[in-house]
C-alpha cells in the first residue's frame, strides 16, 4: 500500500474538518445505503418507498402523544447506549448490559416492595439507588476478573448474561412470587408496588396522554447524557479512560493506572445499566412481570454504534431507532409490507454502520499519516502504517 | 432412580447434539482466527429455515424416510452458512471488530428470523406446531442396557448419532490434512501463513462458512426434530452455552465432547433429576446457571487454564486484498 500523499489539498484543510467530512460522509453513505436498501424492499412488496418511510415518520411526529411515546421509548435505549459508549471509550466492550439491567430489576423490585415504609420522594429514590447499585455489582464481577485474572470481559459479559436471565427467573418463581389467588390464571409476577416507588408522568402539561408512557425518566436521561459527556470530555477520569482506550501502552508510561480505570469504567457503566429497566418497572407496569421486556442492552449495543459512542449523540440515535421500531405499526396497516419490515431496516441500517464507519476510521487514519508526513518527513511511513 | 438417570441422560444427548454441532462450527471459525460470538444468531436463523424446509417438502425420499425434514435440515445449514457469510465479509473483507460483528449477527437474526417466519407461515413468532420429523432409532446394544439406563438411547434422532460421530472427520480434517494445517495456522500466526504463499482470506472466509453452516444445522435439528415447530426464541441461548463450551474445550473437537455433554447434562438435571438428594434444595434457576458459572471459574484461571488460537480476534492486514 503505497502512500499517495496529496500536500496541497490536505496542508490546507485543519485537521478538525477533515475528521468531520470523513465522519459526516460515513454516516450520510451508511444511512444512505440503508434506505436504498429498504427502499427495494418496498418495491419488491409493490409498495412505493416514499410511502413507506413516510408512514413511518407521519406516526412518530402526528401528534405530541405520539411523539411522546417515541421518547419514552428511546429513554431506556438512551441509558444502555451510555453504559456502552463510557465502555468503548476505554477500549471495554461491555456485552453485559443487557444481564446488569435485568439484574438490577430484580434488585429495584425488591426494593420498592420492601422499603415501602419510606416517604413519597424518598421510597423513589431508594428504589433508584437499589437498581444503580445492582447494576453495579453485576458490572463488578467482570471487571474485577479482567483486572486481576484477565479473563476477557466479553466472554464474561456473556456468562453473567445467561446467570441473570436465571437470576430473574428465580425471584419470580421464589421470593418476589405474588399471592395471587386460587384459580387466576395469570402470568408470575411480583406483587403490584406501591405508588410512592412510580415515577411520575410528564406529560399533560405537554399535551402528552399517560398513554404515551412519558415520565420523568427521559429528562434525567437525557441529564445522564450531559453528565457522560462532561465525564468523558471534561473530567480526570474521562481522560485516562480516553487515553487507556487509545493507546493503553503510552496510558501506562504516563503513570495511569490501568486496572483502577477499567473498573471505574465499568462500574459507572453498570450504573448507567440499572437505570435500562427502570421504563418499564416503574414506569410502564409497576410490578416484576414474566413477560419483561428483554434484549435492551443489545439494542443499546446498536444505538451506541449509531451515534458512534457520543453521549448527546447517543440522544438523537435513540430517538432515531424509537421512531422506526415505533412505526411498524404503520407500516403493516398502511402499506402492503408486513411490519417486520422495520426490523429488517434497523438491521441494515446498522450493518452499514458498522462497515462504513470501519473503512472512514481506516482512510482517516491514512489521512492523518499523510498529514504526519507531511509534517515531518520521514522514510519508516510505510511500516507505521502496517501496525495502524 | 437410575431409571430417571437415563432419562437425564437422554435429554442431555439431545441438547449435547445442539451444543456441540455448534461449537464444533465456532471451533473452525475460531481456529481459523475469527471469533465468532453470532453463533446465537446464525443458530436462530437455522431454526425458522429448518422449520421451513421440513415443513414444505412432504413428498417421501425413498426407503421410508420422509422429505421434509432431511430438506429442513439441509435447508436450515445451508441458510446458516449463507448468512454467516455476512460475518466473514465484515471481519475478513472489511476488518470490522470480531465482537461487534457477532453483536450485530445476534441483532439483526432476531430481526430476520421474524421477517422470513411472516414470509414463510404468516406468523411472525412461530409456525403450526407438530412438524415432520425423521424416524426415532434405539441404539443397538446401549439401549438394552439394565436397571433402566437404557432408556437414555432409546426413542433419539438420528441426528444425534451424526453430532456424536463428527468429532472423527473434525479432528481428522484439522490435525491430518494439509488445508487442517493452513486453517490453524491462520488462527495462530496469519503472517507466517502469508509468508509460505498461503492466502489467509480465503481460508478464514470457510472457516466461517463452516461455523454458519454447522449452527445452522443445529439450529434446524432444535426445530425439526427437537420441538417439531419454529417458537421465537427457542434457542434459549444455547448459542451462547455452546460458546462456553468451545472455551472449556480449549477449541479442542475432542475435550469438547465432554464440555457439551457436561453442559448438555446441567440442562437436563431440572427436568428429570429435581428429586436427588441436595438436588432438590436447589431452585431448577440455580442448576441453569451452571454452565455460565463454571466457565466464568474456568475462564478466570480458578481451575486448569485456556489458551484461545493466537491470532483470533486479531484483523490481518493482507487479509482483505489477498
Amino acid at each position: 500500500m503505497a502512500v499517495v500523499a496529496a500536500p496541497d489539498r490536505l496542508a490546507a484543510r485543519p485537521a478538525w474538518l477533515d475528521a468531520t467530512i470523513v465522519q459526516g460522509t460515513a454516516l450520510l453513505v451508511a444511512l444512505g445505503v440503508a434506505v436504498l436498501a429498504g427502499s427495494i424492499i418496498a418495491v419488491g412488496y409493490g409498495s412505493g418507498p416514499l410511502d413507506v418511510y413516510g408512514a413511518i415518520l407521519e406516526f412518530a411526529f402526528r401528534d405530541a402523544t405520539a411523539f411522546g411515546a417515541v421518547l419514552a421509548t428511546a429513554t431506556p435505549l438512551i441509558f444502555s447506549a451510555l453504559a456502552l459508549a463510557v465502555c468503548f471509550k476505554a477500549g471495554l466492550f461491555n456485552i453485559g448490559v443487557e444481564g446488569q439491567y435485568l439484574s438490577a430489576m430484580v434488585i429495584a423490585a425488591w426494593g420498592a416492595l420492601s422499603l415501602d415504609f419510606l416517604p413519597g420522594g424518598l421510597h423513589l429514590l431508594a428504589v433508584l439507588v437499589a437498581a444503580m447499585l445492582g447494576g453495579m455489582v453485576f458490572a463488578a464481577i467482570p471487571a474485577v476478573l479482567k483486572v486481576k485474572t484477565g479473563a476477557h470481559e466479553v466472554v464474561t459479559t456473556i456468562m453473567v448474561n445467561g446467570i441473570a436471565i436465571s437470576f430473574i427467573a428465580w425471584a419470580l418463581n421464589g421470593p418476589l412470587q405474588a399471592d395471587l389467588p386460587e384459580g387466576t390464571n395469570a402470568d408470575l409476577r411480583s406483587d403490584i408496588f406501591e405508588p410512592s416507588a412510580l415515577i411520575p408522568r410528564l406529560g399533560s402539561a405537554l399535551g402528552v396522554e399517560d398513554s404515551a408512557q412519558l415520565s420523568w425518566l427521559f429528562p434525567l436521561a437525557v441529564v445522564a447524557a450531559v453528565a457522560v459527556w462532561f465525564l468523558i470530555k471534561r473530567m480526570r477520569l474521562g481522560y485516562e479512560a480516553r487515553a487507556v482506550g487509545a493507546a493503553p501502552g503510552s496510558a501506562r508510561a504516563g503513570g495511569i493506572g490501568i486496572g483502577s480505570v477499567q473498573i471505574k469504567v465499568f462500574l459507572i457503566s453498570g450504573v448507567l445499566a440499572g437505570l435500562v429497566g427502570m421504563q418499564q418497572l416503574l414506569v410502564e407496569r409497576g410490578a416484576l412481570v414474566q413477560n419483561y421486556e428483554a434484549l435492551l442492552g443489545f439494542t443499546g449495543i446498536a444505538v451506541a454504534f449509531l451515534a458512534r459512542n457520543h453521549p448527546i449523540g447517543i440522544i438523537f440515535a435513540a430517538i432515531v431507532w424509537s421512531v422506526l421500531s415505533r412505526g411498524d405499526t404503520a407500516v403493516q396497516l398502511q402499506t402492503g409490507l408486513p411490519r417486520e419490515f422495520v426490523i429488517i431496516f434497523q438491521g441494515i441500517l446498522i450493518l452499514s454502520v458498522v462497515i462504513v464507519y470501519e473503512v472512514a476510521a481506516r482512510r482517516l487514519m491514512r489521512r492523518q499519516l499523510q498529514r504526519a508526513a507531511i509534517e515531518e518527513p520521514r522514510d519508516d511511513i510505510e511500516a507505521t502504517e502496517e501496525t495502524g | 432412580m437410575l431409571g430417571d438417570f437415563g432419562a437425564a441422560i437422554q435429554i442431555a444427548l439431545t441438547y449435547f447434539t445442539i451444543l456441540y454441532l455448534t461449537g464444533l462450527g465456532g471451533l473452525f471459525s475460531e481456529r481459523s482466527g475469527i471469533v465468532n460470538i453470532g453463533l446465537e444468531g446464525l443458530m436462530v436463523i437455522g431454526t425458522v429455515t429448518g422449520a421451513f424446509g421440513a415443513q414444505y417438502f412432504t413428498n417421501d425420499v425413498g426407503l421410508g424416510v420422509p422429505m421434509g425434514p432431511v430438506v429442513g435440515l439441509l435447508f436450515g445449514m445451508m441458510c446458516g452458512a449463507a448468512f454467516s457469510s455476512v460475518h466473514a465479509l465484515a471481519t475478513i473483507t472489511f476488518r470490522v471488530d470480531h465482537i461487534v460483528s457477532g453483536v450485530v449477527i445476534n441483532l439483526v437474526a432476531v430481526g430476520l428470523a421474524r421477517f422470513l417466519s411472516s414470509v414463510f407461515f404468516n406468523q411472525a413468532t412461530q409456525s403450526d406446531p407438530g412438524g415432520p420429523h425423521l424416524a426415532l432409532i434405539d441404539i443397538p446394544l446401549l439401549s438394552s442396557l439394565p436397571l433402566g439406563l437404557g432408556r437414555a438411547f432409546e426413542n433419539l434422532s438420528p441426528m444425534v448419532l451424526v453430532a456424536a460421530f463428527a468429532v472423527v472427520p473434525a479432528t481428522y480434517v484439522l490435525n491430518r490434512t494439509r488445508w487442517g494445517l493452513r486453517l490453524r495456522s491462520a488462527g495462530e500466526n496469519p503472517e507466517a501463513t502469508r509468508s509460505l504463499g498461503v492466502a489467509v482470506a480465503p481460508i478464514r472466509w470457510q472457516g466461517v462458512l463452516i461455523s454458519g453452516a454447522l449452527a445452522g444445522l443445529a439450529g434446524a435439528y432444535l426445530a425439526v426434530e427437537v420441538v417439531n415447530n419454529w417458537r421465537e426464541g427457542q434457542t434459549l441461548g444455547l448459542g451462547f452455552i455452546a460458546l462456553a463450551a468451545l472455551i472449556l474445550s480449549n477449541w479442542n473437537p475432542v475435550r469438547l465432547i465432554g464440555a457439551a455433554f457436561l453442559f448438555g447434562f446441567a440442562q437436563a438435571i431440572p427436568r428429570r433429576l429435581n428429586e436427588l438428594p441436595i438436588i432438590e434444595l436447589l431452585p431448577p434457576q440455580v442448576i441453569r446457571m451452571t454452565p455460565y458459572v463454571v466457565t466464568i471459574v474456568v475462564l478466570a484461571g480458578f481451575v486448569g487454564k485456556v489458551r484461545p488460537p493466537a491470532a483470533a480476534g486479531r484483523a490481518y492486514e493482507g487479509a482483505g486484498g489477498a
